[in-house]
């Protein structure tokens, strides 16, 4: 049995008439049609044919409305005062639902719906838009909220404070380790970096803070875990860290106070991230010992999946290890003791009551003292170079306490920037997809201009109508919304790999939650109204009596088409916009990847050990990395091995201040140059060609005279006309005889240009860690494992680290102008298509409108291609008029990204007149289409034309 | 077949005598005008619903939900007193119409 009244209700339009009386009439209705059924089976029907017979009793649902909204409101004056009795009873019954009918809401959505399914094509383009638009939106929120917006996941945030300073040029530390930077508002330097001392002092001595506690950042530590050696990320915290953040462990125990005593046994709190990565989340890592930098550390507790510490963002230490332990992870080193060196961070917890104004009041004078005590002890210390500086007054730090709910925070104003681009663009794409629907909508409301104009008249109100309408725009974006969601649960983790911000692996949680789900419920709805108000009250707001008349072609005309050519505008100024930097990111990664780094990128092997992580110091390990390259250039397919300090084109480097014979005057300040530590057969391997003298040999080690060779940017800054050979550059007391002069070569990275530099030989250094390149025969990838063994054979505890060749390591630091080239190039062809889509619907609907003048045209002698050229030249002065704005808008708006561009201005004619071509190109297609349509009209057809 | 404009002057004329005896409702009315006219008539859900609104709406029947045991509730639809002073009326309109066609084509009516 066919459920009858689902029939009913599914095909019948809201009646306007009030809830229980539409109910009614459906109940009655469906009664009849199951009673026709059930009389037909009873004739002996088939199923079929019963419900063929019964269906066919309605067979114009559209006049049934007509009628029955007649019927029930005739407009005769005799009951004109009932009527209006029954409206007001209506109303009543709608206020109760404060001001909102639920039951017509629902029917309001049934029929929205219907209306929807009916023109699938229409909802599919509309959907799969705002879809994009809305998905890529959310990807970009949820990626700004971690990054920027997240508390830290501990106990009551908006408690905690860090404490930073600002401090005039000549400061009271001598030696920091930590972010510094200038700060805007006074231009002093500010830093979140303290000595050890001014921790212990801070804690021991105020009233205002519940909890203070001290963490800072290690590097890298080589963790050994049953025999496998590899670097993992630490922090040095002190005893009080965790309690103080008001973490739990979610295993076994936190650090205590206890822990950080010098005597105490060396235990390790990791992170749930390290337990899952390197124990693969064995249960029994509580009390499992491991050796860090080769001492042997207890693992006694696993904090919770969401906390990664209170560094920076994105930076997640697996091993949180107390501050004691200091001296036995650097092997020598003296920190906790020196109180002129400053690198622990400091956070508290305000006690209730207690403002940040008078917190800071409080702890200032014991800063201020004890960053004096520092320096006094700095001075009594010094050799005799720096003796000068005793006499000179100092800058007295100020403290300032600021919040740490987020933790330390330096480092976010490096996402920001790029995040927030990101969420310029899309939030462009969006609005283009919602003028899109919007100018979709519009000609759709001209189509069914007539159905609204016979609702109006039969009674139904505007506002209602505004409604019913608005409702078939917000499912339209609801529809949207949920699948930008499933968008952009897909396209987060790909952002996140694709590293908008060109660093490192970050570590964070990007989650669509509640806050996220929030952002795109809220854009959803944004997008809704914005895009389905003005078509609702546009095509409310018709002369019914033309209307009336069953000719579409006079409704549409006058301000609808004026909205429908300021969308067109409004997308084409935005397309060009986005079109413009998309070409600016295209050709800054081009430009960057045909820069000329000065060496062969290719089949280059890079990686790194640390042996001094392992005990090994000063001649030790010279000796080993002597035995490492030989061993390794003995790995068949290997061409040769090298090692350098910093490895190229990656970020990392090194700078130092030398007096330069001819250039600098006695007693002068000295020239800045980049210094790279290097093995003799560098420019070798990295087929860098050494232009002049003899380059670096075996032979230049501790007891020889020290060497250097120099690049050509430095020889012809500091040596002109001269021969720079043999001339000798002082370090301080110590002479360096330049040896030869080798070709330039990207040092740092790929946008630098090239710094005068000197190259001196590693035998002659102290012996620090040092980067391997790795030139090979075939694929660098396929040798990683051979040279795994071998380094393997010289040390087994000995960690080879950051494995990759030097054509990734190129790739990575070009990671943020790939991603802004991929994704603005998609962004801005999905925009010029949307554009294209409106624009071809518009052009189409006002040919259709003017059939009837074009056939006159036609008939009175206007050729095919004057026609068409009519049509095209309309569209093209729509386009025109929104290239203009947009172009002008792109000049004013693409200075924002000129430091992200690089071999081009952000005016870049080429880029621009690219951009401009392509729109108008796009246009001139989209009008094309349509023109050739009016073009081929007959005549006597479009004379004929109603 | 009937003329429509014929069809549709007497169908609320139909249906009012119908419902002159006893309350009916809509299927039993539908069902009834095409019994008694032999398939002449045939009323439809579309045609009929709003039709009966519209004379319920000018207060000439009165429709009620009436529930039975064991059944579904049905609308019921009654004559009022200014439905049976309109239906008196038309049956004298359509009675000396047709009389005045007998006397002119000769049609005898039923």
């Amino acid at each position: 049995m066919p459920d009858w009244r689902a029939y009913v209700r599914d095909h019948l339009p809201p009646l306007a008439l009030g809830p229980t009386r539409e109910l009614e009439i459906v109940e009655e209705m469906a009664q009849h049609l199951e009673a026709a059924y059930e009389d037909a089976l009873a004739d002996g029907a088939s199923n079929p044919q019963a419900y063929e017979r019964a269906a066919a009793q309605i067979k114009d649902w559209r006049l049934l409305e007509c009628d029955l909204i007649h019927a029930k409101r005739p407009i005769a004056g005799a009951w004109m005062s009932r009527r209006i009795t029954v409206e007001t009873r209506v109303q009543s019954e709608e206020r109760k639902f404060g001001g909102i009918n639920m039951g017509s809401l629902l029917q309001d959505l049934r029929y929205g719906a219907r209306m929807l399914l009916k023109s699938k094509g229409f909802t599919a383009v509309t959907v799969l838009s705002l879809a994009l638009g809305i998905g890529a939106n959310t990807a970009i929120f949820s990626l700004i909220d971690a990054v920027l917006l997240k508390m830290l996941p501990v106990k009551n945030p908006h408690e905690l404070v860090l404490l930073n300073w600002l401090s005039g040029p000549k400061g009271m530390s001598r030696g920091i380790d930590g972010d510094m930077s200038d700060d805007p508002a006074t231009g002093l330097r500010t830093s979140t970096s303290f000595s050890y001392l001014t921790f212990t002092q801070l804690r021991d001595n105020n009233e205002t803070l519940s909890d203070t506690f001290a963490f800072a950042p290690i590097e890298q530590l080589n963790v050994n875990v049953d025999g496998q050696a590899e670097i993992a990320g630490g922090q040095l915290v002190s005893g009080g860290y965790h309690d103080g953040l008001g973490v739990q462990a979610l295993m076994g125990r936190t650090l205590t106070n206890g822990d950080d005593k010098p005597n105490a046994d060396p235990v390790a709190v990791i992170t749930h991230r390290y337990w899952r990565r390197r124990f693969g989340r064995d249960p029994g890592v509580v009390g499992k010992s491991i050796n860090v930098n080769n001492i042997a550390f207890t693992i006694i507790g696993v904090t919770p999946p969401e906390f990664f510490g209170a560094l920076q963002v994105g930076e997640a230490p697996d091993l949180s290890i107390p501050m004691a332990m200091e001296p036995l992870l650097r092997t020598g080193s003296k920190s906790l003791n020196e109180p002129w060196f400053w690198w622990v961070r400091i956070m508290g917890r305000l006690k209730p009551g207690v403002t940040e104004e008078q917190a800071r009041n409080k702890l200032e004078g014991v800063f201020q003292q004890s960053a004096l005590a520092g320096w006094n002890a700095a001075m009594a210390q010094a050799e005799a170079r720096v003796q000068p500086l005793r006499s000179e007054p100092r800058d007295v730090p100020r403290l300032r306490i600021e919040s740490g709910s987020q933790g330390l925070s330096e480092s976010r104003s490096q996402y920001s920037q790029p995040l927030m681009l990101l969420m310029v663009v899309v939030g462009l794409v969006l609005l283009i997809a919602c003028a899109n629907v919007a100018s979709l909508l519009l000609a759709r409301a001209a189509l069914r201009a007539k159905e609204i104009a016979v609702r109006l008249a039969m009674g139904a109100g505007r506002w209602r109508l505004v409604r019913q309408l608005l409702t078939e725009s917000l499912l339209l974006s609801f529809t949207g919304g949920v699948l930008g969601v499933f968008f952009a649960y897909w396209g987060k983790d790909m952002l996140l790999a694709l590293r908008p911000w060109g660093g490192g692996e970050l570590a964070i949680n990007l989650k669509l939650d509640l806050r996220v789900l929030g952002f795109t419920t809220a854009v959803s709805v944004i997008t809704g109204i914005l895009f389905g108000l003005a078509p609702a009250l546009r095509a409310t707001r018709v002369d019914l009596a033309p209307a009336l008349k069953d000719s579409s072609r006079n409704v549409s005309g006058g301000s609808h088409s004026a909205i429908a050519k300021m969308l067109i505008v409004a997308q084409a100024a935005m397309s060009v916009m986005l079109l413009i930097g998309a070409g600016l990111f295209l050709r800054t990664l081009n430009n960057l990847e045909s820069v000329d780094v000065g060496f062969n990128r290719e089949s280059l092997l890079l990686f790194r050990v640390d042996p001094r992580l392992n005990g090994y110091s000063g001649p030790q390990v010279l000796s080993l990395y002597q035995r490492m390259i030989e061993r390794i250039q003995s790995v068949p397919g290997v061409r040769s091995a090298t090692i350098s300090r910093h490895p190229l084109l990656s970020g990392s480097r090194r700078s130092t201040t030398l007096s330069i014979p001819g250039y600098t005057a006695e007693g002068g300040r000295g020239e800045e140059v980049l210094v790279n530590v290097v093995a003799e057969n560098f420019f070798d391997t990295m087929e860098m060609p050494v232009l002049l003298g003899s380059g670096l040999s075996g032979r230049d080690d501790q007891q020889a005279p020290k060497v250097a060779v120099i690049n050509q940017t430095m020889a012809q800054r500091y040596s002109v006309p001269d021969n720079p050979i043999g001339q000798r550059l002082s370090d301080g007391p110590t002479q360096i005889e330049i040896v030869g002069v080798v070709r330039d070569a990207k040092y740092t990275g790929l946008r630098q240009a090239t710094r005068p530099t000197i190259y001196t030989p590693y035998l002659q250094g102290s012996g620090e860690q040092m980067s391997f390149a790795v030139r090979t025969a075939g694929d660098p990838t396929l040798l990683a494992g051979s040279i795994r063994d071998a380094v393997r054979e010289i040390d087994q505890n000995l960690p080879m680290f950051d494995v990759r060749t030097q054509d990734q390591q190129a790739d990575r630091s070009l990671a943020q102008e790939r991603l802004f080239a991929t994704l603005s190039s998609f962004f801005s062809v999905l925009a010029l298509l949307l554009a294209c889509i409106g624009l071809y619907g518009v052009m189409s609907h006002a040919v259709a409108r003017r059939t009837n003048e074009i056939g006159i045209r036609m008939a009175l002698g206007a050729r095919a291609w004057d026609v068409t050229s009519l049509v095209v030249r309309e569209t093209l002065v729509l386009v025109l008029v929104g290239t203009g704005i947009g172009l002008g808008a792109a000049l004013a708006v693409t200075r924002l990204i000129a430091s992200m561009l690089f071999g081009l201005t952000p005016n870049d004619p080429l880029t621009i007149s690219f951009a401009v071509l392509l729109m108008i190109a796009a246009a001139a297609l989209a009008g094309y289409l349509p023109a050739r349509r009016a073009s081929r009209v007959d005549p006597m057809i479009a004379l004929r034309y109603e | 077949m009937l003329d429509q404009e014929v069809k549709r002057g007497s169908a609320e004329m139909l249906i009012l005598a119908l419902v002159e005896d006893r309350p009916r409702h809509g299927y039993e009315i539908a069902k009834l005008i095409e019994q008694r006219s032999d398939g002449v008539l045939q009323f439809h859900v579309a045609s009929l619903y709003p039709m009966l609104y519209r004379l319920e709406t000018r207060g000439w029947i009165k429709g009620r939900w009436v529930e039975k045991a064991g059944q579904r509730r049905r609308r019921f639809y009654k004559l009022t007193a200014a439905g049976r002073k309109v239906l008196n009326e038309q049956r004298q309109t359509w009675s000396d119409f047709f009389a005045a066609l007998d006397r002119v084509a000769g049609i005898n009516p039923a």
